[in-house]
């Protein structure tokens, strides 16, 4: 009966979303480099990576003209 | 073989998978109001930046979370036609960036012409979000930097800009919740579909008449025989037809025999003009014993019906109680 098989791919999806929903495995996860998960909200992109225990901004956040390597209120 | 005929509304033959089905459905609505209900506000306030004047928020705690991750929701309140970068950054106690995000934000207005009509529009872009979580709990700090502002011109401004800005901890992912939600619930509605070709199809016949049968060995107890006529009538059928069934069992003895009325609904081309007519007729069966059992239909009035075809499937299931006519030979 098709219905089975239906029901065993709702309780994939259903455990899969739970767990990836509930567990947050989408958020970005600090002092890690490999971010493969990281799945951005209202289009808000990294300006950055995490790299060698420190973070490299990104040659587009380099390029505004505000920027003094480090981000806002670097030096201050 | 005289036989004996009971109709009755029976649910033996529902399928509890269906059930299930909606059950998980439902714990997928059930989950998705407790993740959206789930966290603790940390920071919620609203405050003015101006572009190269980074505002830096009190230190919170952060640590490993089972459930949920932080959340740092913006949103810029700008007048119409702005432009505006800005971003999101964490610090560590040691005032060191662990991690930041940048958000080009936009609210734009306009007026349309049409066809003489005219009107304004107004769109916008302004919100930010920023979800993240930690493997070692230390303090942390939110900086929220105005990197470019500007009109739509593209001409600089030096005015502040206000945020409503909330940092929630132990925040779920709904997204995750409604591609569930939206998935099961997809499946849902497509198994409710799917009982009309549940079972197996003994007989499937289709002529350019309004008379048409097949035979077939089917039957047994416990066993649903699903039974459809399916009538195509032109444009001057008429609204309302009646479907003679009748069933006969190997001895060539009339097991079932009943008149039923079948609406015709009508198709009407782009133009609103009827080109065809279109109805059905299911029944629901339970014949014993197992025999080969010849179904009949014969539509009246004849003249105007296109074609008639049966289709006859056993061991089928329903997804509610249905009416089911019991057909018993008596020995």
């Amino acid at each position: 009966m098709i219905t089975k098989i239906f029901v065993a791919i709702a309780v994939v999806i259903a455990v899969f979303t739970l767990t990836a929903g509930f567990t947050q495995q989408a958020a970005f996860v600090l002092r890690q480099e490999q971010q493969t998960q990281h799945w951005p909200r209202h289009g808000t992109h990294l300006s950055g990576v995490y790299r060698s225990g420190g973070w490299a901004p990104s040659s587009v956040r380099s390029s505004y003209s505000g920027f003094r390597g480090g981000g806002p209120a670097a030096g201050k | 073989m005289a036989s004996q005929t009971q109709i009755r509304r029976s649910s033996r033959f529902t399928d509890p998978f269906f059930y299930v089905l909606w059950l998980i459905v439902g714990s997928m609505i059930f989950a998705l109001m407790l993740g959206a209900a789930w966290g603790n506000t940390l920071i919620s306030t609203t405050v003015q930046v101006a572009p190269d004047e980074p505002r830096t928020f009190a230190p919170f705690e952060i640590k490993p979370m089972a459930i949920g991750a932080f959340r740092a929701d913006v949103e810029a309140i700008v007048p119409e036609n702005r432009w505006l970068t800005y971003e999101l950054q964490l610090k560590d106690n040691q005032g060191q960036v662990i991690a930041s995000a940048l958000k080009q934000a936009w609210a734009e207005s306009g007026t349309w012409y049409e066809e003489g009509e005219s009107g304004s529009w107004y769109e916008n872009d302004l919100s930010a979000g920023f979800d993240f979580r930690t493997g070692k709990p230390e303090p942390v700090t939110l900086t929220l930097a105005v990197l470019e502002y500007s009109d739509t011109s593209g001409r600089e401004l030096e005015e502040p800009v206000s945020f409503a800005i909330t940092v929630k901890e132990g925040v779920v992912d709904t997204r995750y919740l409604w591609a569930g939600l939206v998935g099961t619930s997809l499946l849902g509605i497509l198994a409710s579909f799917s009982f009309g070709q549940s079972g197996r199809l003994v007989i499937r016949r289709r002529v350019p008449d309004s008379e048409v049968g097949g035979r077939a060995i089917l039957g047994g107890s416990k066993n649903l025989v699903r039974t459809y006529v399916d009538i195509k009538g032109d444009a001057n059928a008429p609204p309302y037809i009646t479907v003679q069934l009748s069933i006969t069992n190997s001895n060539g003895a009339e097991v079932y025999q009943d008149t039923h009325t079948v609406n015709l609904h009508q198709k009407k081309s782009d133009k609103g003009k009827v080109t065809s007519t279109h109805g059905k007729l299911c029944k629901f069966f339970e014949l014993e014993p197992r025999d080969s059992y010849k179904f009949y239909a014969v539509v009246t009035p004849a003249q105007n019906i296109d074609n008639t075809r049966i289709q006859v499937r056993e061991k089928s299931r329903t997804f509610r109680p249905v009416e089911v006519v019991s057909v018993q030979a008596l020995l």
